[in-house]
C-alpha cells in the first residue's frame, strides 16, 4: 500500500518506521529537513519537505495515488486541512490526529464534512487504555471494534464459573440474571472453535465474549470477577488525560480522586467533572498522597506533566502496597529497569497513538480488496473479525437471523445500527446500512452474502 | 563494527560477479576461443572465496552505520576490480597482475583508459568481459545487489548515497530496493535500445553489445585498437554520440518521463546546463578545427562526437584532438573537468556541482560590494540550503586537490611531460579514459610503471564513489574498533 505520514515527529517517524517494516511504500511529508534526513538515513522511506496541507507538496508526495494518509502534525488544524486536500486529490483514506476537546465535540461533523477516515486523540485514546487496564485486571486480551462501540475482552474460565457444564443455548434458564453477552470464540488446547448453542464450556477454556461496555462489565461482575475490580482510584494531576479518565471511571461508578497543583485548573475540572473529588495540592507530596489514603485506594494513576515525576510517584505508590499503579510517560526506552523495579503497568500516549492507528491501517490492508470494511486478527491470528456494512437490496434484508443458513465456523457477533450496539440472538435481524461484526475461524471471507444466505 | 555484515556483502558481491563472468563464458564458448580455461578457472575462484564467505557471515546483524557504510563500498569495489581482473591475467591478455589490475579498476569505475596495446585478435569472451565491467560499474553494483536482494534493503542510504553520483540522493519511490530495480530496468531497456540501432546501422551483434554496454556505463572500451573511427561510419557515430549524451543525463528525468511529466523534463535547470554547454562546446570546436578539416559536415562531425564523449566521460575516440588547435585542446579540457549530470552513469564533478560554484561564486562577488544583501541560492526551482553548498565547495576543493597530488606522485616514475601527468591524473578521477599529450586519444597508460598505475587506480575509484569512501579508508580512526 502507498502511505503519506504527514508530520515527522516522533509519532510520524514510528509510524514510518513500522509501515515501512510491513513493507509498505511510506512517503513523510515536513518542513524541517533536518528530521526528515534523519528518517531518510535510517528508514526505507522516501521523503518530501514542504508543508504537508499544501497541494502542490501533496502532488509531489504522490497523495493522488496514496491508500491512506496520516497526519499527525502538532498542530490539528493542518491535520484536518491536509486530509481534506488529499482526500480531494483522490487519497482513499485519511487519518488525523486531533488532539484539541473543543473540536472532539463535534467530530462526526467534522468528520463527515472533511471526509476524515478515522480520528486519534492521544490524550483520550491513552485514557482508554488505563480505564481497560482498571476495569478488566484479569484479562490479557481486549479488543474494541465497530468503532469502539463493541469490546472482546479475554478470560479463563473457573471451575467456579456459573456457566460451566450447561451449553449456550440454556443458559439463560440456568442463570437468569447473567447479562446476555456473545461467545465469540473459545480457545482449548490451541484449538479455536466459534461455539454454537450447543456448545459447553468447560473449566480452563480461554473464552472471549463481546457486547458494549456497559453490559460487559457487569457481566464480569456477575461472574464475581469483581474482586479485583477497582473501586477507587487516586490520579495525579490535572491533564487532560486524568479529565478523560476521570470522566469514564465515574461513569462506571468507580469513586475518583484527583489532585492538581494549580487552582485555576482545579476549579474548572471541579466544574466539569462531577462526582469527582478534585483536590488542589501537589502529586508529589509525600504528606498529602498519605492523608488522602494513598494506603486504601485500589488503583494510584500518575498523569503529571513530568514524567520523572510519574515514575517517581508510582514508585512510591508501588512501595506503599497499591494494588494497581499505572503511570503515564513517554519514554518507553527505560520501561525495562522501571519494570524491574516493580512498576510495570506505563502508558505512553505517544504510542498508544501509534498502535491505534497501525491497528486502523492494518485493518484496511487486510480488507484490501474485498467488500470487508475491515479486518482485526483475534486470539494470535487463529480467527478473524471482520466488518461489512449491510446492503440494503441484499437477500438477507429484513430476515430474522434463525431463519438463515450461516456459513459453519462463522457467527454474526454484533450489529451496530445507528450507533447502537446490538449482540443478535435469533429473532433479530439486519437492515440496510448496518455495520455486521462477523466472527470466523477461517480466512478468505470477502462478501457478507458467503456467510449468510435465506 | 559489524563484520559479519560486511563479509556477507562482500561475498554477495563476489557472486553477483560470477555470475557476469559467467555471461563473458557463454560468449567465449559461443566462439570457441581461448578464454574459456581462464573464464572457468576466474569463475571457480569466485565462487571458492565468495561461497564459504557467504555461509560463515550467517546471522549478520542488520544495523548498518555510516562507518561501514563507508568501508562497504570501498571495500566492495576493491573486491570487485581485484577478481575481475583475473580473466585478464589468466589469459595471459594482460600478463601483469597490476596492469589488470588498472584495466579492471579502469572498467568498473567506466573509465576507459586502457593498457592494451594489441586489440585484434584477443580471446572474445575475455573482451566481452572487459567491456561489460562497464556495463555493471556504470549503474553501480550495491544497487544492483539491492534490486537483486530484498533483504539487503533497510538502513542502506549510506550505501546508495555513496555510489550514486551527484550531491543529494534521488530516490524514485519509498522502497530503496524498487528504486533500484527500476534504475536498472531503465538502464537495460536503454542497453537494448542502443544496442539494436547500432545493429541496423551495419555492426555485428558482438560489436554492437561491446559498443553498447561501452556507451551504456559512459566507458568507453572498444575492441578496436582504432576506437569507433575503425567503423568509420557516420550513422555509428550518430547514434553513439546520441547515446552518449542520453547516458549522461539524470536517470531520475527518465522515470518521470514514463510515469507522465514530460513538461517537468524541460523544466530540469541541471539538464538545461547540460545541453547548452555540449552545444556551446561544440560550436566553438567546429569552428576551430575548421581550417584543419575544410569542410562544416566533418568539422561538426568529429567535434560534436568527440565533445559528446568527453563531456559524458566516456571516452571513444573518432578523431585525434592532440593535434587539434591548442584552444580547442583547452575546450576539451574544461569538459573533462565537468562531466554530465548527478544521479547518471558518468562521472566528472556534476554539472549541477558546476551550476552551484557559478552561482556562489557571482555571490560572492556581489557580496563584496553590497554585504548586507540577503542572498540565497536557487537550483532546479528550490532555494538551495547552505550545508549543501558547502560541501559542494569542499567536493570541488578535494576534486582539484586530489588531481594535482595524483598529477604530482605519477609524475615521480620520471616519465612524460607535466600536461600528459596532469591529464592522465583529471582523466582518471573523471573517470573519462583519454587525457591529453602522451596519453591522448590514440595512445595508452601501457607506458606507466606500476606505481602510477595504482596512483591511478585510486583516483578513478574515488572519481567514481563520490571521493568520500576511498578516502574514508585511508582515515585511521575508521578501523579503530567502536
Amino acid at each position: 500500500m502507498r502511505i503519506i505520514v504527514v508530520g515527522d515527529g516522533k509519532v510520524g517517524h514510528a509510524l514510518a518506521e513500522e509501515l515501512s517494516k510491513e513493507h509498505h511504500d511510506v512517503t513523510i511529508i515536513d518542513n524541517n529537513s533536518e528530521v526528515l534526513k534523519r528518517s531518510e538515513d535510517l528508514l526505507d522511506v522516501l521523503c518530501v519537505q514542504g508543508n504537508g496541507a499544501n497541494a502542490k507538496t501533496l502532488l509531489d508526495a504522490e497523495a493522488d495515488k496514496a491508500d491512506i494518509i496520516i497526519a499527525a502534525t502538532a498542530s490539528d488544524e493542518t491535520n484536518m486541512l491536509c486530509c481534506l486536500i488529499a482526500k480531494r486529490l483522490g487519497a482513499k483514506y485519511s487519518i488525523a490526529r486531533i488532539r484539541d476537546p473543543e473540536y472532539n465535540e463535534s467530530l462526526t461533523l467534522l468528520k463527515a464534512e472533511l471526509g476524515i477516515d478515522m480520528t486519534i486523540n492521544p490524550e483520550r485514546a491513552a485514557a482508554l487504555e488505563i480505564n481497560k487496564m482498571l476495569r478488566f485486571p484479569f484479562s490479557g486480551n481486549i479488543e474494541s471494534f465497530a468503532k469502539g462501540h463493541v469490546e472482546m475482552v479475554e478470560f479463563r474460565v473457573q471451575e467456579s464459573d456459573h456457566i460451566v457444564g450447561h451449553p449456550l443455548h440454556s443458559l439463560s434458564l440456568h442463570c437468569p440474571t447473567l447479562p446476555r453477552v456473545l461467545y465469540a470464540a473459545v480457545e482449548r488446547n490451541g484449538v479455536v472453535t466459534i461455539p454454537n448453542g450447543s456448545f459447553v464450556i468447560q473449566p480452563g477454556d480461554r473464552v472471549y465474549v463481546a457486547a458494549d461496555m456497559v453490559t460487559i462489565t457487569s457481566y464480569f461482575r456477575h461472574l464475581g470477577r469483581n474482586a479485583h475490580r477497582v473501586k477507587s482510584a487516586l490520579l495525579l494531576g490535572g491533564s487532560r488525560i486524568s479529565f478523560y479518565l476521570a470522566r469514564m471511571l465515574a461513569s462506571t461508578g468507580v469513586s475518583v480522586k484527583l489532585v492538581e497543583l494549580s487552582e485555576k485548573k482545579a476549579r474548572l475540572l471541579d466544574e466539569s467533572l462531577p462526582g469527582v473529588d478534585v483536590i488542589l495540592g501537589d502529586g508529589t507530596d509525600q504528606e498529602l498522597l498519605e492523608q488522602e489514603g494513598i494506603r486504601d485506594t485500589d488503583a494510584f494513576v500518575a498523569l503529571m506533566d513530568r514524567d520523572e515525576e510519574n515514575l517517581i510517584t508510582g514508585l512510591f505508590a508501588v512501595h506503599q502496597q497499591v494494588n494497581k499503579v499505572i503511570v503515564k510517560s513517554n519514554h518507553i526506552t527505560y520501561a525495562d529497569v522501571i519494570a524491574s523495579m516493580g512498576l510495570d503497568n506505563i502508558v505512553s500516549p505517544r504510542s498508544v497513538t501509534v498502535d491505534n492507528i497501525l491497528r486502523y491501517v492494518r485493518a484496511r490492508v487486510n480488507s484490501h480488496g474485498t467488500t470487508v470494511e475491515k479486518l482485526y486478527r483475534l486470539v494470535g491470528g487463529k480467527a478473524e473479525a471482520l466488518e461489512f456494512i449491510a446492503k440494503a437490496g441484499d437477500p438477507y434484508i429484513g430476515i430474522p437471523l434463525k431463519d438463515l443458513t450461516s456459513r459453519p465456523g462463522t457467527l454474526v457477533a454484533v450489529i451496530v445500527r445507528k450507533g447502537k450496539v446490538i449482540v443478535p440472538f435469533g429473532n433479530d435481524h439486519i437492515e440496510g446500512g448496518d455495520s455486521v461484526v462477523i466472527i470466523s475461524s477461517e480466512s478468505g471471507i470477502s462478501d457478507l452474502n458467503e456467510v449468510i444466505r435465506k | 563494527m559489524n563484520k559479519k555484515l560486511i563479509l556477507r556483502v562482500l561475498s554477495t558481491i563476489l557472486l553477483v560477479e560470477s555470475a557476469a563472468m559467467a555471461l563473458a563464458l557463454l560468449v567465449s564458448v559461443y566462439y570457441q576461443d581461448a578464454g574459456i580455461v581462464p573464464l572457468i578457472q576466474s569463475i571457480i575462484v569466485l565462487l571458492a572465496v565468495g561461497a564459504p564467505l557467504y555461509f560463515f557471515s550467517r546471522g549478520y546483524e542488520h544495523n548498518f552505520r555510516a562507518k561501514e557504510g563507508f568501508l562497504v563500498v570501498a571495500l566492495s569495489w576493491l573486491t570487485l576490480a581485484g577478481f575481475g581482473a583475473l580473466p585478464f591475467v589468466l589469459s595471459g591478455m594482460i600478463p601483469n597482475y597490476v596492469d589488470a589490475f588498472f584495466e579492471a579498476v579502469s572498467g568498473f569505475t567506466t573509465t576507459g583508459a586502457t593498457v592494451l596495446t594489441v586489440f585484434e585478435g584477443q580471446p572474445k569472451g575475455i573482451m566481452f568481459w572487459r567491456s561489460f565491467t562497464h556495463w555493471i560499474g556504470g549503474m553501480g553494483v550495491l544497487v544492483l545487489t539491492l534490486a537483486l536482494l530484498p533483504h539487503m534493503s533497510g538502513r542502506n542510504s549510506h550505501l546508495v548515497r555513496a555510489e550514486s553520483p551527484g550531491p543529494t540522493l534521488s530516490k524514485l519511490v519509498p522502497k530503496m530496493g524498487d528504486s533500484a530495480k527500476i534504475l536498472y530496468l531503465i538502464y537495460t531497456v536503454m542497453t537494448v535500445v542502443e544496442l539494436i540501432a547500432l545493429m541496423a546501422a551495419g555492426m555485428n551483434l558482438y560489436d554492437a553489445a561491446i559498443h553498447a554496454f561501452g556507451t551504456a556505463g559512459t566507458g568507453g572500451f572498444s575492441n578496436y585498437g582504432a576506437s569507433i573511427a575503425a567503423f568509420d561510419s557516420v550513422a555509428v557515430e550518430v547514434i553513439i554520440t546520441i547515446f552518449m549524451i542520453l547516458f549522461g543525463v539524470n536517470f531520475v528525468l527518465y522515470y518521470k518521463m514514463f510515469t507522465g511529466g514530460w513538461k517537468d523534463i524541460f523544466k530540469n535547470e541541471e539538464l538545461r546546463w547540460y545541453l547548452s554547454i555540449i552545444v556551446c562546446v561544440i560550436i566553438l570546436i567546429t569552428l576551430m578545427i575548421l581550417p584543419q578539416y575544410g569542410n562544416v559536415g566533418t568539422a561538426l562531425r568529429y567535434s560534436s562526437f568527440q565533445v559528446a564523449s568527453i563531456i559524458s566521460t566516456t571516452g571513444y575516440v573518432t578523431a585525434d584532438f592532440n593535434v587539434w588547435p591548442i584552444a580547442a585542446r583547452m575546450l576539451i579540457l574544461v569538459v573533462m573537468f565537468m562531466g554530465s549530470c548527478a544521479g547518471s552513469t558518468a562521472g566528472g564533478m556534476k554539472i549541477c556541482r558546476i551550476g552551484m560554484l557559478t552561482k556562489q561564486g557571482v555571490r560572492e562577488v556581489r557580496h563584496a560590494f553590497q554585504p548586507r544583501k540577503v542572498q540565497v541560492i536557487r537550483f532546479e526551482g528550490k532555494a538551495v540550503e547552505e550545508g549543501i553548498l558547502h560541501q559542494v565547495c569542499v567536493f570541488a576543493f578535494v576534486y582539484v586537490a586530489l588531481m594535482l597530488v595524483g598529477g604530482f606522485l605519477v609524475s615521480l616514475e620520471g616519465l612524460y611531460d607535466v600536461e600528459t601527468n596532469l591529464t592522465a591524473a583529471l582523466t582518471c578521477i573523471s573517470n573519462v579514459g583519454p587525457g591529453l599529450g602522451k596519453v591522448g586519444a590514440v595512445e595508452n597508460f601501457a607506458g606507466y610503471g606500476p606505481f602510477a598505475k595504482l596512483v591511478l587506480s585510486c583516483l578513478m575509484l574515488a572519481g567514481r564513489l563520490e571521493i568520500f569512501p576511498i578516502l574514508a579508508v585511508f582515515h585511521p580512526s575508521i578501523w579503530r574498533r567502536g
